[in-house]
């Protein structure tokens, strides 16, 4: 019965999200059967809980029916635009045999080498293994016990983030100011399982893991081979790491899904910049970033400043033409009406985090914190060089820059690197504005921080040897 | 075919190279993860239990139960206080979770007290 319960809301989730990314997308031209699977599932996922928040303030009780009757509307609406894009892509697909998503014809199907097989197998064997490892314990790391499980499991007993939640009960437990994307997410799929299984809700994760692979497999695609694509998710997917927290119940991998794809759909606009729809899709999916950890708001600023930048330089390039502002206003608007509700909350009942101050955000606090730039950077160091957690990625890394120093700042690897190089100085900034021991939260936290910015490092390594790699 | 050139020869090694060096390093690190660890034990122990069982592995078999008793004779709406733990130890955090919706509280109604495995009520 769970498990049926289980099966159901997944289902709900897709279906929803789907309906979503239709009225976002209009039409499927542009993403692969699989990679619209999981962005649907990421969607679902984020606007779900978004109601489940909606329904806290507008006083009402959680119930699977009342939570899926509001999408009624969407899933009408998403079904008479899907109709037509889809049946034309298969008539398309079965009288000129040719790929209507936007990626490369498939006349390089790769022979099925030894190579080919082996990367399969490996991402097959990673996959099932994250699966295999979240499944078979309940909920029982340090956060996600500490900060996530629990608020899913007030929610669940209660039908409903009690009324007495905001104004007292958060403050009980450690991180009041924590976004509340998953623990919802939690707390659906209990209430469709009928039950508080916190081993079966895991499956959360691992999804997340695959979405990962996936929206990692097609962006490479667009540009690269079958077999050069699987080369970069199979060295993503046998990362120790990246596995280890698909199946603990922590936040970092849908926080890390949430900003890959908000970038990745970002640089697809940047490509061509006529087609306002990859924008909006990428300021959905950073918004829902910033609705699943504290720190995606601070991916939805370096998007933004990227969406900023660029709309700039194309104005002058344009001759003072509006139209690239537009662009700017538009993905500044999505973010902001997505993250309204949470932050209303917040401010509402003074729900401020405990451990960073972005009131010491100037220049003057930050000179006098400059002591802690080298504990800072020397935790930095035990994370890029141990292999233990990163196999040898991050040598890697350094050695491509190195060589590859004069594209690094061309086209559209420019702004991957212009991203990474912030979401990094970005870091840096918090452990200097942070109240709790440099060390300590470097030695805790560097491990994580990277994982959010793994899937684009590797999609950078990818743009960058894309002719030095011949498969 | 055209000859590869001498920068092509020297890429194609250096992948052929990293790529050897990653996959060794990711056999022995999953080695290490299954055997070393001894996640296999682990894992062979929770396949064989319920849900319950399983947090009860995954927590200690004792303090499990002693949570359960905890659970089983503090009213839902009663208060507590946890002694003989570490403030932000793991088994504090995991008995908070465990003992949800009975909070724990400056004021409390039973004293928890997991040193010694023993419940007290704090006012007689």
């Amino acid at each position: 019965m769970e498990l049926i319960g289980l099966c159901s809301a997944i289902a709900a989730v897709l279906f929803i999200g789907f309906n979503i990314l239709c009225l976002i997308m209009g039409r499927f031209d542009g993403l692969g059967i699989t990679e619209t699977v999981f962005i649907s599932y990421g969607i679902g996922i984020g606007f779900i809980s978004l109601e489940m928040l909606l329904f806290y303030i507008a006083g009402w009780k959680f119930s699977i029916p009342a939570l899926l009757l509001p999408w009624t509307a969407v899933v009408a609406a998403g079904l008479v635009i899907a109709r037509k894009p889809l049946r034309s892509y298969w008539l398309t697909k079965q009288s000129q045999k040719i790929d209507c998503f936007g990626l490369r014809p498939r006349n390089d199907v790769i022979a099925i080498s030894f190579l080919s097989v082996f990367l399969k197998f490996g991402i097959a064997l990673e996959v099932a293994y994250a699966f295999f490892r979240a499944l078979i314990r309940p909920i029982e790391a340090y956060d996600a016990v500490a900060i996530y499980a629990i608020k899913s499991k007030i929610f669940f007993l209660a039908k409903a983030i009690p009324e007495t939640y905001f104004p007292s009960l958060v403050h009980g437990f450690p991180h009041p100011d924590y976004p509340l994307n998953i623990p919802l997410a939690e707390t659906f799929i209990y209430m469709a399982m009928g039950s508080m299984n916190d081993q079966l809700v895991k499956i959360i994760f691992p999804l997340f893991f695959v979405g990962i692979l996936v929206a990692l497999y097609f962006a490479i695609r667009r540009f690269a081979s079958r077999a050069y694509a699987l080369l970069f998710t199979f060295i993503i997917a046998t990362i120790p790491q990246f596995n280890a927290y698909a199946t603990n119940a922590y936040q970092e991998l849908p926080l890390a899904f949430y900003c890959f794809t908000g970038s990745v759909f970002l640089f697809r606009w940047l490509e061509r910049r006529d087609d306002f729809r990859y924008l909006a899709l990428s300021a959905v999916m950073a918004a829902l970033s910033a609705w699943t950890k504290n720190e995606g708001a601070m991916y939805c600023v370096i998007n933004a400043s990227i969406v900023l930048w660029a709309s700039l330089t194309a104005r002058v390039r344009k001759g003072g033409s509006n139209k690239p502002v537009y662009a700017a206003a538009l993905y500044a608007f999505i973010i902001v009406l997505i993250i309204l509700p949470w932050a209303f909350i917040k401010r509402k009942y003074g729900i401020i985090n405990d451990e960073i101050n972005l009131a010491n955000l100037n220049p003057l606090y930050m000179v006098r914190q400059l002591h802690k730039l080298g504990p800072i950077l020397y935790e930095l160091q035990k994370q890029l060089f141990g292999p233990k957690k990163w196999l040898i990625l991050w040598p890697a890394v350094i050695a491509v820059a190195a060589l590859k120093y004069k594209e690094l700042f061309k086209g559209v690897t420019g702004y991957i690197t212009a991203s990474l190089v912030l979401a990094f100085c970005g870091y840096i900034v918090f452990y200097m504005i942070s109240y709790v021991d440099v060390v300590f939260f470097a030695s805790k936290t560097w491990s994580r921080f990277l994982l959010h910015l793994l899937p684009l490092t590797i999609l950078w390594l990818a743009c960058l040897l894309k002719e030095d790699i011949k498969l | 075919m055209p000859m590869p050139s001498r920068k092509d020869r020297i890429a194609e090694a250096a992948f052929k190279a990293f790529f050897a060096a990653w996959v060794a390093l990711w056999l022995a690190f999953l080695a290490r993860e299954l055997v070393v660890k001894n996640n296999i034990r682990d894992y062979a122990a929770l396949l064989s239990r319920d849900i319950e069982g399983k947090h009860a592995y995954v927590t200690g078999d004792k303090l499990y139960a002693f949570l359960d008793y905890c659970k089983n004779n503090i009213p839902e709406n009663g208060t507590y206080s946890i002694t003989g733990m570490e403030e932000g130890s793991i088994e504090r955090r995991r008995a908070v979770y465990y003992l949800y919706p009975r909070m724990e509280s400056s004021d409390p109604g039973f004293i928890v007290d997991i040193s010694e495995y023993a419940l007290k009520k704090a006012k007689e």
